[in-house]
């Protein structure tokens, strides 16, 4: 039988709360960029001019079906001798993983500003406003209360499709805890405690979500299903 | 000066890709299949009305889902053995990872597909003398399964591009092969980008089969 011992991982509980940190540096970046960019691409793709949809679509398609690891690798191991820059993990890792969320929240606006209905642009249409304006003052306000669910489910994927990183020796929190599992002896003790931080961090933000989502639900303003 | 690629070492290389293929196409059936299955058994128990049924249900889809599937890879395969008097092998740590984090997520599509049905629909059968089992088996889950269907493709899909995880335990799969090639080849830009490639190829027929699915169903009963 196995004796737990968890005394090696308070031992290191530092550099596991430092991974902790570099986590969420690595999801909070990609979260700065990738929303913006997202809502950019989603603004392309319902253009009315081809010029504008085609690479758009483009981006959105072959940065959702293609797998985050194989992006991530790309942008760290062949991307650098292409472009003739030097990346540090945190940046390759940061790139990645904006344009790959931005992929993703794209098809969340879209799907927010398609549902606003076509009444709405019309009657802005009426009022003399061009589809700029339309979009700013009257489509996206709207949209943007309906896409909450939905963007904060992609948030919460996002944080935990950063835990990829590790495999470019970004410390995040799953590195350091392979670091302190070899250095320890105790990969038991030290995956399990992980795991369950993980957990913590991530059930927690998706127990805010939820709270979020039946406010949105209770005021009628929810996506509709 | 612009970088000059070339695809010969790649080409000569082909059958290491192909093995790297194998491997995937290897680790993607077992994991649907039993990623798909488990989900079903642990959406149905998820969705009965007995609790020793549903909380156990519950607690396996809210860990799973709630924890990153590249740790969930690593914990099979460095913390498990420990508890274990054998070994795991990669292909196992990876299978275990995927197949029980798409369950988990399964889980919650079966159990929201069973929701979406009316409630007449089973009152209907239980009316017709019908038992919670029967109608669950011949009225409510044919109904559920075909408004799944598009959340299940995508979960395929989703399971397809989580085999590339693998490779952080070698399991010899196309990105894992790909890693050789480039250290061995000097030549990363090539490699990944027909890596990449190869899942674009593979997987964009499918999320253009889903939007059909989805565009299908959208105009049917709902």
């Amino acid at each position: 039988m196995h004796r737990w011992d968890f005394g090696p991982v308070w031992a290191n509980a530092e550099l596991l709360l430092l991974g902790l940190w570099h986590t969420l540096q690595v999801t909070g970046t990609a979260l700065a960029f990738g929303v913006p960019l997202g809502l950019a691409l989603a603004l392309m793709r319902l253009s009315p001019r081809r010029a504008w949809r085609w690479p758009a679509g483009l981006v959105i398609e072959v940065f959702r079906t293609t797998p985050p690891l194989v992006q991530l690798f790309w942008f760290f191991f062949a991307l650098p001798i292409l472009i003739k820059v030097e990346m540090t993990p945190f940046v390759a890792s940061a790139l990645t993983f904006s344009i790959q969320s931005a992929a993703f929240f794209a098809e969340v606006f879209r799907g927010g500003i398609v549902s606003v209905e076509r009444g709405q642009w019309e009657a802005a249409r009426a009022l003399g406003m061009d589809h700029r304006q339309t979009l700013r003052r009257v489509v996206l306000p709207q949209a943007v209360k309906r896409m909450l669910p939905a963007f904060l489910e992609r948030a919460i994927e996002l944080m935990k499709t950063t835990t990829l990183v590790a495999t470019v020796s970004y410390a995040d929190l799953l590195f350091q805890a392979n670091e302190v599992a070899q250095k320890t002896f105790r990969p038991l003790e030290v995956f399990t405690v992980a795991a369950l931080i993980y957990f913590v961090v991530i059930f927690g933000a998706s127990q805010v979500a939820q709270v979020f989502e039946r406010r949105l639900a209770v005021s009628g303003e929810g996506m509709q299903r | 000066m612009t970088y000059q690629w070339n695809f010969q070492p790649l080409l000569e290389n082909a059958d290491v890709l192909l093995q790297g293929a194998f491997g995937t196409l290897r680790l993607f059936a077992i994991c649907a299949v039993a990623g798909l299955l488990l989900g079903l058994l642990v959406g149905l128990a998820r969705s009965s009305p007995r609790r020793w049924l549903a909380w156990p249900a519950r607690g396996f889809v809210e860990f799973f889902r709630n924890t990153p599937v590249l740790v969930q890879i690593l914990w099979f395969f460095f913390a498990l053995p420990i508890l274990l008097p054998f070994e795991i092998s990669p292909l196992a740590a990876a299978a275990l990872g995927i197949s029980l984090n798409s369950a988990a997520f399964t889980a919650e599509i079966v159990r929201g597909g069973i929701a979406s049905i009316d409630r007449g629909q089973w009152e209907a059968a239980r009316a017709l003398g019908m038992s919670g089992a029967q109608a669950m088996r011949r009225i409510v889950l044919p109904q559920a399964l075909r408004r799944m269907l598009p959340a299940l493709t995508n979960r395929g899909i989703e399971i397809f591009k989580m085999t590339t995880l693998a490779s952080a335990v070698a399991y010899v799969e196309l990105l894992q092969q790909g890693k050789l090639l480039a250290s061995l080849n000097f030549n990363p830009i090539e490699t990944y980008t027909v890596i990449a490639a190869i899942f674009f190829l593979c997987l964009f027929p499918l999320v253009q089969a889903t939007y059909a699915l989805e565009r299908r169903l959208g105009r049917g009963d709902h």
